[in-house]
């Protein structure tokens, strides 16, 4: 046996022995339980993504949303219509009406009990 | 006791408990692969062990179980240890014997790795599934990805620096 058949022969008959075992395999199968974890939850959010944009789609386009969306489009062209007509003048009128009764009902409430408000 | 392959089937069926058998199992044969293949480097070896285990994992679905799972995890290290070396590469070699203060761990056999220093990283691993593990050259083509012809050639070459 010359030197070389030593060395090859002294390494095969040598033992290796990984530290702690049961850590190791605990280790890896938590990293793979947090990867499977990952993907699941990926998927799920990948499903619930398609769920609501169909859902978003499908109720834009359906009849029932737009039979929902005509009185509220009434709604606001009203309210835009008025918005439009409306003036400065009107408005500080309203402004000063609004303003009077207010300050007639706080002074009418006052004289009729102002231990009450106090 | 049950097989390996019978375990891999489990693992896919029943769940990932069975997995864990299998990397109690061979975690000792893994660690010392890793150990000679980056010359006693026991961080790095248990690094190519953990990394081997977990890609086999994530490809247990195409696991063969017409041949060994021994062998082809034998396969998926060498592939980790590639990987690590070629990351390795970026930054710092991967070759100890040649750093000057470099000692391998007690228990490991110093003159085996000052005879594979010489050898390049496709040599070292040809080498020692030959002469270490014991495979054929059709095996180990089989485990490195190359041709047989290759194998041999690459076998002869690293007789030659070793003389």
């Amino acid at each position: 046996m010359n030197q070389f058949e030593i060395i090859v022969q002294k390494e095969k008959d040598l033992s290796y022995s990984q530290r702690n075992k049961d850590l190791l395999s605990y280790y890896i199968l938590t990293l793979i339980e947090q990867e499977q974890a990952s993907r699941k939850l990926k998927r799920k959010l990948g499903i619930f993504l398609c769920i609501s944009l169909v859902a978003i789609a499908s109720l834009l386009f359906s009849p029932l949303f737009s039979l929902i969306l005509s009185p509220i489009n009434d709604l606001v062209n009203q309210l835009v219509l008025y918005l439009s007509n409306l003036n400065l003048l009107n408005i500080l009128g309203l402004a000063t009406v609004s303003y009077g009764l207010s300050f007639a009902l706080i002074t009418l409430l006052m004289e009729q009990s102002p231990t009450d408000l106090n | 006791m049950e097989t390996d392959e019978q375990l891999v089937l489990r693992t896919l069926t029943e769940g990932n408990h069975y997995y864990g058998i299998l990397i109690q199992r061979h975690a000792d044969y893994l660690f010392g692969l890793g150990m000679r293949l980056t010359t006693g480097r026991r961080e790095l070896a248990e690094d190519i062990s953990q990394q081997a285990f977990l890609k086999s994992y994530t490809y247990l679905k195409s696991f063969n179980s017409q041949k060994s799972f021994k062998h082809w995890l034998t396969g998926i290290a060498i592939n980790c240890y590639r990987d690590m070396i070629r990351k390795e590469n970026q930054y710092t070699s991967l070759e100890p014997a040649n750093e000057a203060g470099y000692t391998p761990e007690l228990q490991c056999n110093k003159d085996f790795y000052s005879l594979i220093s010489p050898l390049n990283n496709d040599e070292k691993v040809i080498f020692i599934l030959k002469y270490i593990y014991e495979h054929q050259t059709n095996e180990i083509a089989d485990l490195v990805n190359m041709k047989a012809g290759t194998v041999k050639s690459k076998i002869s070459r690293a007789m030659e620096k070793l003389k």
